[in-house]
């Protein structure tokens, strides 16, 4: 049998992959459109608009390294295209990773790229990975309607009370990454502590000497200040 | 209100939930080709009873995780940045803050019916930037694998998560610290007992929250 890797790597898998990057494009094109049009029929104005749009294009750019890195990590098991499509569309690389490692297991592999990962394993690979992760989407398309209508209703009895809500969920996510490196110390927390500072610096430095441009960096510029201080935390812890 | 009389707010929501559905269901398929295409074309079908038990007991944790995602997130960025955002991905460390960011930079309240609007637009950008960065790792990953597997880097790309929560934390918990209490409290003290992955522990979180916020709320101490 042939490697897997020359069908992992074949041009009808990159066509694939690239099909359905332009899908995830247009879908985004469209939405965005629909928003931007929307707004503006409410009266909405366009460079409030725009804000929005600058703060969240500049706030995404450095939290998509990681799934470079991961789609780096995955290339040479699973080949380039199909870690592409996975990561792009309902992606997250610890799931990736784990159903793409059980689907070698259930084929008695090792694991990943294990001694007799062969096309079938690597389809059974994909196969898994595939269908495992698509419960999320069938459920928001049968249900989300449903769920917002009933977040809508809250929303309508007690507007203050929603905004209340919607924050603290929003927080409670937060917390989630706040806390973990908080109870396992190390460079994790030094880290996460160094970004804080430099945010509030630049928070400071915002507000007292009205730097407005800086506002809009300020998340980056904490980031990769932490990152780097990360670096150098690595060399002393 | 009449049924008849539908709002201004109600009927895009209407037009988002069709485009929604509809994107979703095309993507979902194209999602479902990629197993079928390879199997077709190359002939192998692994044996599909083995593929059905591993399917399940993935099943088992996400259908549940999924039903508890899509309570937490879809009220943070709505309906159209739940479509968007569930599709393609990394929602906790991409879309959501991104969308809640954007609201507050526009100073638009999350639970206004503009904020759909806003949501929308943070969620798409966020999609959009993130697609094309990995397209950019697609094009650029021979040069880009030595930089960024480079051992004296890795401290920094696997302190990405920290440096993007400290950052977060600080600007928004000096903004809501009254609610942010219990849900980091209990995230410190669970993490200090037992490493539950954050996917089960973030809507755990966000309902632990919300019930303290109400705590708070009915005694007036959020105003």
């Amino acid at each position: 049998m042939e490697n897997y890797l020359t069908i992992a790597n074949s041009r009808l898998l990159f066509i694939l992959a690239a099909v359905i990057f332009i899908f995830i494009l247009s879908q985004s094109v469209v939405f965005f459109i629909i928003a931007w049009r929307e707004g503006k029929k409410r009266g909405i104005s366009s460079s409030l608009m725009l804000k929005a749009v600058k703060s969240s294009g500049i706030i995404s750019i450095i939290p998509s390294i990681p799934i470079v890195i991961a789609l780096i990590a995955m290339a040479p098991v699973l080949g380039i295209p199909f870690p592409w499509i996975r990561l792009s569309v309902l992606g997250s690389a610890p799931y990736e990773l784990m159903a793409a490692g059980m689907g070698a297991e259930i084929m008695g592999i090792e694991g990943l790229g294990g001694v007799g990962y062969t096309a079938e394993v690597f389809s059974s690979s994909v196969w898994i990975m595939t269908l495992g992760a698509i419960s999320a989407p069938i459920l928001i398309i049968l249900f989300l309607k449903k769920i917002s209508g009933r977040y809508r209703k809250v929303k309508e009895k007690d507007s203050t009370w929603m905004t209340a809500l919607i924050m603290a969920a929003y927080m409670g996510l937060l917390s989630v990454f706040i806390g973990k490196p908080i109870a396992s110390g190390g460079i994790g927390l030094a880290t996460l502590a160094s970004a804080a500072i430099i945010m509030l610096i630049c928070s400071f430095l915002v507000k007292k000497f009205k730097i407005s441009w800086l506002k809009d960096f300020a998340l980056s510029i904490s980031m990769i200040g932490a990152m780097a201080l990360a670096i150098v935390f690595a060399g002393i812890l | 209100m009449e049924n008849t009389n539908l709002s201004i707010s109600q009927i895009f929501d209407n037009k988002i939930h069709r485009l929604g559905r509809v994107t979703m269901t095309i993507g979902t398929l194209l999602l479902l080709s990629v197993p079928f295409i390879i199997s077709i074309v190359w002939d192998i079908f692994p044996p599909m009873n083995k593929v059905l038990s591993g399917v399940l007991s993935l099943s088992v944790i996400m259908i549940p995780m999924g039903v508890a995602e899509i309570f937490t997130y879809a009220p943070i960025i709505g309906s159209g940045g739940t479509y968007l955002g569930f599709l393609t991905g990394n929602l906790s460390n991409l879309k959501v803050p991104a969308a809640a960011m954007a609201l507050e930079i526009a100073e638009i309240d999350p639970a206004s019916n503009d904020a759909e609007i806003f949501s929308i637009l943070a969620v798409s950008t966020s999609a959009i930037v993130s697609a094309l960065i990995i397209f950019l790792g697609v094009l650029l990953m021979v040069p880009l694998t030595p930089l960024l597997s480079s051992p004296s880097l890795t401290p920094a790309f696997s302190n990405v998560l920290p440096a993007l929560f400290g950052a977060l934390g600080a600007y928004w918990i000096m903004r809501n610290w009254k609610i942010t209490v219990t849900p980091l409290v209990f995230t410190i003290i669970i993490y200090m007992i037992a490493d539950v992955p954050t996917s089960a522990m973030i809507p755990l979180n966000a309902l632990l929250s919300g019930l303290a916020a109400r705590v708070l709320y009915k005694k007036g101490k959020l105003s």
